[in-house]
Formats: C-alpha cells, sequence, structure tokens
C-alpha cells in the first residue's frame, strides 16, 4: 500500500469521525432521550441483523468481489427455519439445517465465481433471485410464528447487562473479522487479491480457496442474521429482509471500502456503521418520515463515492503542476 | 406531619375518586398535552391522509397543544419501518400511539415494550391479531359485515354466479385476511352457490404490483368474471387495468375503494359497486379514543362508555374477531354504484 493511498484512508476515517462527531452533537441537543442506555441499545437492535452482515461483506469487497445475494439468503434461511419447525422439526435442529443451507448457498457462488470464472456480480445477482424465489415457494404467502419463547428471546431478550445476544454476536464477529483482516495472512491475502488476482496468484496465494471460503462465510453468517432478524420479529414471511442488501452495501462504501477492492479498512466500515445508526435513530427521534430518511442516507452515498474520486482528481491536476 | 398525611390521603381519595366519575361518564378532558403519533401502514396512501385529517380536527377540538405527528414507512419497509417508529416514539416516552397495523405480530414486542411503559396503543384500521401490547382496536366496520357486504355485492354483480377471485393487500394485514375469512364463511350461504371463488392474490397495496397481479387473474382463469379487491388501492389498480386492456365487458372489479379515486370506473361500468367507511371519522374517533386513554379520562376495558366529540357515543366491547382483543366499532358502511357516487367524490 503506497503512502498516498495510505493517507487518503487516514483523512477518509477522519472526514467520518468528524462528522460522526456532528451528528452526535446534534442528536444529543435535539433530543433529551438520545444518551438514554435503552435508546444507544434500541439504536443497534433495530439494524443489528445489516451490521452482522456488512463485517461480513467488507472482507467480500476488498477481495475484490461483492455479494448481492445476502439478504436473499437471510431470508432463505429464515423460512427453512420456519417451515422445519412447522413440520415439526425441533427447533435447534431447524437452526442449524438453516445455518448449513446458508453456508451452502455462499459456496454455490463462490464455486461459480472461483473455480469457474464468472463475475461475483452476476452470480450472486442470479443468487439474489434464485434464493428468494426459494424462500417464497417454501413458505408461499404465509406469515408463521409462534416460535418458543427462548428462540423469540434471542433477538429481543437482553441476556448480558442491557446487551441482546444479537449485540454480543455483533460484537464477537467484529473481533474475528479484525483479527482476520488486519492480523492475519489471510486478511493479507484478501488485499493483495483485490488489488489484482494476478498479482495475488504470482505471491502463491489459493485464489480459488479463499474465495470459495470467503463466499461461504458469507452465507452462513447471512443465514445466522436471518434467524436473529426471525428471532427479533417473532414470525417469518417469505419477504422478510427483502432488499437489506443495499443498506448493507451502502455501509461498507461509506466506511471507505474501495468498490475495486484492495483497500479500505474495519475502522472505517465501524465508523461508518457508527455513523448511519446515529443518522437513522436521529432522524427518528426528530419525527423525521421514512422517505426523507432514506433520501439523506442516500444522498451521503453519492457524496461518499465523489468525495475521494474528486480529491484524488484534484491532488492529481495540483501536483501535474507543479512539475 | 400526621395532619399533612391525611391532607394527602384525602386528596388521593379525592383524586381516586374524581378519576372514577370522569371514567363513568366518560367525557374527555381537553387542554391537557400529550404527545400522540399516528402511524399508518405506510405513506403516501390517499385514505390514510384522510385519517390523519380527521385526527387533526379531533386534536384541535380537544385543544391538544400538541401537534399530532403522523408518521410511516416507506411501502418497501413496512414491517420494519413500522417497529423502528413504535420504538423510537416509546424512547421519546410520548402519551399515545395509534397504529395501523401491516405487520402481524412482528409488532408484538415493540408495541409491548411501549405498553409496558405506561403508553397507550390503540390501534385502527387494521389491529394486532393476538391484541398483545394493545389497549383497544377502534375497528371501521364489524369485520364479520365487511364479509356479508363484499359477498352481496358480488351476488348482486353476478346475479347468474359465476367465477371470482380476490386480490388482497399484504398477506400480513390482519384487517384484509378478517374480511376474506367472512366473505368466505358469508358464502357458504346456499344462496351464494353459484359464486366460486378461484383464487387468491397479493398486490402488497402497490399500484403496479395489484395492476399485474390483476391481469395475471385473468389470464389464468379464462372464465373469471369478477375480482373483489377489498383494498382501496388493490380495487382502482384492478379497474384501470381492465379499463386499459378493454375487459369491462368480461370482468367487473369490486370491493373496497375511495369514491374519488372510483368514480371514472363506475361510471363507465368497470366497477359497478364497491363500499368503504369513512376514513376521515377513523383517524377523529382513534385520536378521541387514545387522547382519552392517555388523560385518564378513559379505560380500556370491556364496558367502559364515551363521547367521542362530533361522533357521539361509543362503547369499548369484546371483539368477536379476536379472543383477546378489546374493540370499539364504528360503522356504518357506504355502498357506492353509478346513483350515487358522483356526490361522494366531491
Amino acid at each position: 500500500m503506497t503512502a498516498a493511498v495510505q493517507g487518503r484512508l487516514m483523512s477518509w476515517e477522519g472526514l467520518l469521525l468528524a462528522i460522526l462527531v456532528v451528528i452526535v452533537a446534534v442528536n444529543i441537543g435535539y433530543s433529551p432521550y438520545y444518551l438514554g442506555v435503552e435508546n444507544i441499545v434500541n439504536l443497534f437492535q433495530l439494524s443489528i441483523e445489516k451490521i452482522i452482515v456488512a463485517l461480513i461483506m467488507t472482507l467480500i469487497i476488498i477481495s475484490g468481489e461483492i455479494d448481492l445475494s445476502v439478504a436473499s439468503i437471510m431470508g432463505l434461511a429464515a423460512c427453512v427455519m420456519a417451515w422445519m419447525f412447522q413440520i415439526g422439526v425441533p427447533l435447534p435442529l431447524g437452526i442449524l439445517a438453516a445455518i448449513a443451507i446458508g453456508a451452502l448457498c455462499g459456496a454455490f457462488n463462490g464455486f461459480w465465481v472461483a473455480y469457474v470464472g464468472l463475475p461475483s456480480l452476476a452470480v450472486t445477482l442470479a443468487g439474489l433471485i434464485g434464493f428468494r424465489g426459494a424462500a417464497r415457494i417454501l413458505l408461499e404467502d404465509r406469515a408463521i410464528g409462534g416460535y418458543p419463547a427462548w428462540f423469540n428471546g434471542l433477538g429481543q431478550q437482553p441476556i448480558f447487562g442491557p446487551l441482546t445476544f444479537s449485540i454480543i454476536v455483533f460484537a464477537v464477529l467484529l473481533i474475528v473479522v479484525g483479527i482476520t483482516l488486519h492480523g492475519s495472512a489471510l486478511g493479507r491475502y484478501i488485499y493483495v487479491m483485490g488489488n489484482g488476482v494476478e498479482a495475488a496468484r504470482y505471491s502463491g496465494v489459493n485464489v480459488k480457496r479463499v474465495k470459495l471460503l470467503l463466499f461461504a462465510a458469507s452465507g452462513a453468517v447471512s443465514a445466522i442474521a436471518g434467524l436473529l432478524y426471525a428471532a427479533r420479529l417473532g414470525s417469518v414471511r417469505g419477504d422478510m429482509a427483502f432488499g437489506f442488501e443495499l443498506d448493507i452495501i451502502t455501509i461498507v462504501l461509506l466506511g471507505g471500502v474501495s468498490i475495486f477492492g484492495g483497500s479500505g479498512s474495519l475502522l472505517g466500515v465501524g465508523l461508518s456503521i457508527f455513523l448511519i445508526l446515529n443518522l437513522r435513530n436521529g432522524m427518528g427521534l426528530a419525527n423525521i418520515t421514512g422517505n426523507t430518511q432514506t433520501s439523506v442516507i442516500g444522498a451521503l452515498l453519492i457524496l461518499s463515492v465523489l468525495v475521494p474520486n474528486i480529491v484524488q482528481l484534484t491532488l492529481k491536476r495540483l501536483k501535474g503542476r507543479e512539475t | 406531619m400526621k395532619k399533612l398525611l391525611t391532607t394527602t390521603a384525602a386528596l388521593a381519595v379525592l383524586t381516586i375518586m374524581a378519576g372514577g366519575v370522569y371514567a363513568a361518564d366518560g367525557k374527555a378532558t381537553p387542554g391537557k398535552s400529550i404527545d400522540m403519533v399516528l402511524l399508518p401502514k405506510f405513506l403516501g396512501i390517499a385514505v390514510f391522509d384522510q385519517a390523519h385529517t380527521g385526527a387533526a380536527e379531533a386534536q384541535k377540538e380537544l385543544q391538544n397543544p400538541k401537534e399530532v405527528q403522523f408518521l410511516g414507512p416507506t411501502p418497501e419497509n413496512s414491517v420494519a419501518g413500522q417497529i423502528e417508529i413504535v420504538t423510537n416514539a416509546t424512547t421519546q416516552n410520548v402519551g399515545a400511539i395509534m397504529i395501523s397495523n401491516n405487520s402481524g405480530d412482528q409488532i408484538v414486542p415493540a408495541a409491548k415494550a411501549a405498553h409496558d411503559k405506561g403508553i397507550k396503543v390503540v390501534t385502527w384500521d387494521s389491529p394486532i391479531p393476538t391484541a398483545e401490547g394493545e389497549d383497544v382496536f377502534v375497528a371501521q366496520v364489524d369485520f364479520n359485515q365487511t364479509g356479508q357486504v363484499m359477498a352481496d355485492m358480488a351476488l348482486s354483480i353476478l346475479p347468474d354466479g359465476g367465477e371470482f377471485a380476490i386480490l388482497s393487500a399484504s398477506p400480513d394485514a390482519a384487517n384484509q385476511n378478517a374480511w376474506i375469512k367472512a366473505m368466505e364463511e358469508a358464502l357458504k350461504d346456499p344462496k351464494y352457490g353459484k359464486l366460486t371463488q378461484v383464487d387468491l392474490v397479493y398486490g402488497n397495496d402497490q399500484s403496479e404490483t395489484s395492476y399485474s397481479q390483476a391481469l395475471a387473474l385473468v389470464d389464468k382463469h379464462p372464465d373469471l368474471k369478477l375480482i373483489m379487491a377489498p383494498t382501496t388501492v388493490g380495487i382502482a389498480a384492478a379497474a384501470k387495468a381492465m379499463q386499459d386492456e378493454k375487459l369491462c365487458d368480461k370482468v367487473k372489479i369490486s370491493g373496497l375503494g375511495l369514491p374519488a379515486e372510483m368514480v371514472s370506473y363506475t361510471m363507465n361500468g368497470c366497477a359497478p359497486q364497491f363500499a368503504l367507511w369513512s376514513f376521515v371519522d377513523l383517524g377523529y374517533l382513534s385520536y378521541y379514543t387514545a387522547y382519552m386513554l392517555a388523560a385518564g379520562d378513559l379505560e380500556a376495558k370491556e364496558g367502559a362508555k364515551f363521547t367521542a366529540g362530533r361522533m357521539g357515543d361509543y362503547e369499548i366491547t369484546k371483539d368477536p374477531t379476536r379472543e383477546k382483543g378489546l374493540r370499539i366499532l364504528m360503522g356504518p358502511f357506504s355502498v357506492y354504484d353509478k346513483s350515487n357516487v358522483e356526490a361522494a367524490a366531491k
């Protein structure tokens, strides 16, 4: 990584931090309820499934790929669990089966991308449609609820202080992804792959196996997130988590991860998560409705793609003038 | 000290008595400052805007200095969005939340959290199926009657019988589900024997989806004679689809619709008959109910009576369509056809 790229990243994270501070300050000034423990927990809780998947998506995008099928896998996993529960399979077994199917779906994506060499955009787009279709076929237009209290509790009940099980899952995954990306050989491979598959191959990385692993992990984590969503809502239907992939990719890109792969950090994604959650929460407490919230977050994403490019172009021009 | 205690005790007794008196005669105490949220299924639907108008009217009448907050999710994000809005309203410790529930029982944890905090949760238009976390449901009409009215309209449009299909809103909409069930129940009467239901599809209360679902029904069932849409979005979209494809002579549309949106289809014969109630009144009555519950003028229990401004007297009863629910029944139905739709559309 060159010093210039590193500098740009540093300043990007600095910018995110600055925006975050402004948002938090405005929120504190605006709403007396903002700083309450209950609100801070809710702030995470209301988007917890998306931010869990955003962590694994960070690895995928840095490796130079994309996974558009995550939300459909979330839905499919929840539907598999609900369907098995309905036909009388013990719930723990249904949960394991759902996670296994999520991992299989991911591995299926990974196979076409890694071993056949198809672009992940196309493969996972097919997954987005196909896995969602399977979910809808399983449950048709029904909503299946009535799970035992312990299962619903996984998504709602505080188990450690005010923290829920799903928040703890997020925290653990954050640490695991952090160590993988920034402290392990696998993490270095992911960056190298994102900078160019050829280069990675020459430096001895088993590109195929790493890609397959990443997509399988993405499927498994998405399945877990889908199950947590089911637990939070207490009910499952075929269109669950529909459209979540866009919010998830938004979080990762806003975190400064390059859509072309090879650069970005978990710190940036972490800040981006904080930023978006606080922004949403602030707008919610200010009684700003859904349509406006979506527009504001959309504008933020456009900026996140534009600003780094404009800065880079300007820097180039300035340099050109100097020489 | 002792005197103080006695006075306090006496005051407390007086307060309780006063409260009791209020609850008994069920009159609203105007002028209280109560934060209230009106939550539609989602934004951008005419009937929900009308409910907002009614709620705002009631707010002025009751002189609540806090303007009613009309907050809704986007259609794509309805379930998670409703949960988020209820959760945020709970954090802000508002006095009452009025929900047209589009999330089935998925809203229960959020509604329960609000209820446990002392926030009054009133549902309107569409209730919480299990009634958990809900104080009372303000029902627009009797749900069994809705089924009866739809069955009668079907028979009056198809006196010789034939195939019909239902185009509903979303599969989790408790109100539509209850009406469809009630209609199927009503159709068991032998006098409807010649009517056959061949399909049930969902347009998710989105115009484009409902439009294409209506056309798909026609393709799928060549002998189809009627589409019954118990949703204002679905009925208008289906009528437009039949008109655009010049199918009105073959397939008629009926169900629940807004006169202003349906007038042209009724006059040109695509939708000869449909029904609805006033959403302005529904918003007004829901606001009165929620305000009086939050102000302590009314208790959410069976048999409690109250007066809701210009709309007159109401009573809280058991909800015959939900095992554990309480209900306030508004009513009545208006059935529209060529003779009265133009006047109502104005």
